[in-house]
């Protein structure tokens, strides 16, 4: 990384870890117990799960959209963002799929449940794995580069697909935060809801900013390797 | 062989109150503690991100590693003209 770019990287950094150890103590200290219900103190498990789901969106929304642009004009950097994105929708996808089971066992008794948003979550989180996967063991070259982009571009499809699934086929996941939804009655928890969309938002830019970087980096050994090749430096 | 049934030590006194089945009841009370779920949620959350922070950096390590030995490879070729690694 340039100089420049360092200097933002690492402010950045500062700046995403001051914001989480902010909004754990918050959550812990200011946020009031939620009704048992909703799962009493597990409830504040939502005001990190929510937002990764968010993330996992973010980061869905680069894929597609670095994938969409690659299919257009194919450049390394488009196809390193794709993959850096599908990267990382796995990640946040992972988080979702791992704190939500958790909380439900408090609010509703049972880890998993087909729920219509849990389903369309693990279908989400499968499609991105499938690109990572395809990319991690299916070569390098233009065809799979292509495939992969596509396949992003659908991902992208099934996110919508979660957002709505409550409203259109209910289920069991709260409809706190949506329009027909009695919202978050206590400032306090809006506060805390607000600084982890935040956060999570920087430490998506971030993982993505990372592994775009990496995935740079190993079209740029793939390169030399070729070059090295060529001028029988290496065999 | 034989064995001889041991007299009964069990303080159920009336075999009649035991259980004959098992059948499932609505609503059954959650007693899995809150906060060991809370925790386990965090823990779990962070060592994904840590980990994937973890695996990203270390990768990126080797990766630099390499593209510095490719260049001076093709460099040291470059100037002599018949170095092979």
């Amino acid at each position: 990384m340039t100089g420049t770019k360092d200097k933002l990287f690492y402010g950045l950094l500062a700046l995403t870890a001051a914001i989480f150890v902010y909004l754990i103590g918050y959550i812990f200290l200011a946020t009031p117990l939620a009704q048992l219900q909703a799962g009493g103190l597990a409830q504040k498990i939502f005001y990190f799960h929510v937002p990764a789901a968010y993330a996992m969106y973010l980061c869905g929304a680069v894929c597609c959209i670095s994938s969409g642009l690659y299919l257009y004009s194919p450049t390394d950097t488009r196809d390193a963002a794709a993959r850096a994105g599908a990267d990382c929708a796995v990640v946040f996808g992972a988080m979702v799929l791992a704190s939500g089971p958790l909380w439900a066992k408090k609010a509703w008794g049972v880890y998993w449940t087909w729920d219509p948003r849990l389903t369309t979550t693990l279908l989400s989180v499968l499609v991105f794995v499938s690109v990572v996967m395809l990319r991690a063991f299916a070569g390098n070259g233009e065809a799979e580069r292509k495939f992969a982009s596509a396949l992003g571009v659908l991902g992208v499809v099934t996110l919508p697909i979660i957002h709505y699934a409550v409203v259109m086929w209910g289920g069991n996941h709260p409809t706190v935060i949506t329009k027909t939804g009695g919202g978050l009655r206590h400032p306090a928890m809006t506060h805390a809801l607000m600084v982890g969309f935040l956060a999570m938002t920087l430490l998506a830019g971030l993982l993505v900013w990372c592994r775009t970087r990496l995935t740079l980096s190993l079209s740029r050994v793939a390169r030399l390797e070729e070059q090295a090749i060529a001028t029988g430096q290496i065999d | 062989m034989t064995q001889s049934q041991p007299e009964s030590t069990t303080t159920t006194s009336d075999p009649s109150s035991r259980s004959t089945e098992f059948v499932a009841v609505q609503g059954g009370g959650e007693t899995t503690s809150a906060a060991s779920l809370l925790i386990a949620a965090y823990a779990v959350m962070w060592g994904l991100v840590f980990a994937f922070v973890f695996l990203s950096w270390r990768r990126q390590a080797r990766v630099e590693t390499r593209i510095s030995e490719l260049e001076k490879a093709i460099a040291a070729g470059g100037a002599d003209g018949s170095g092979r690694q």
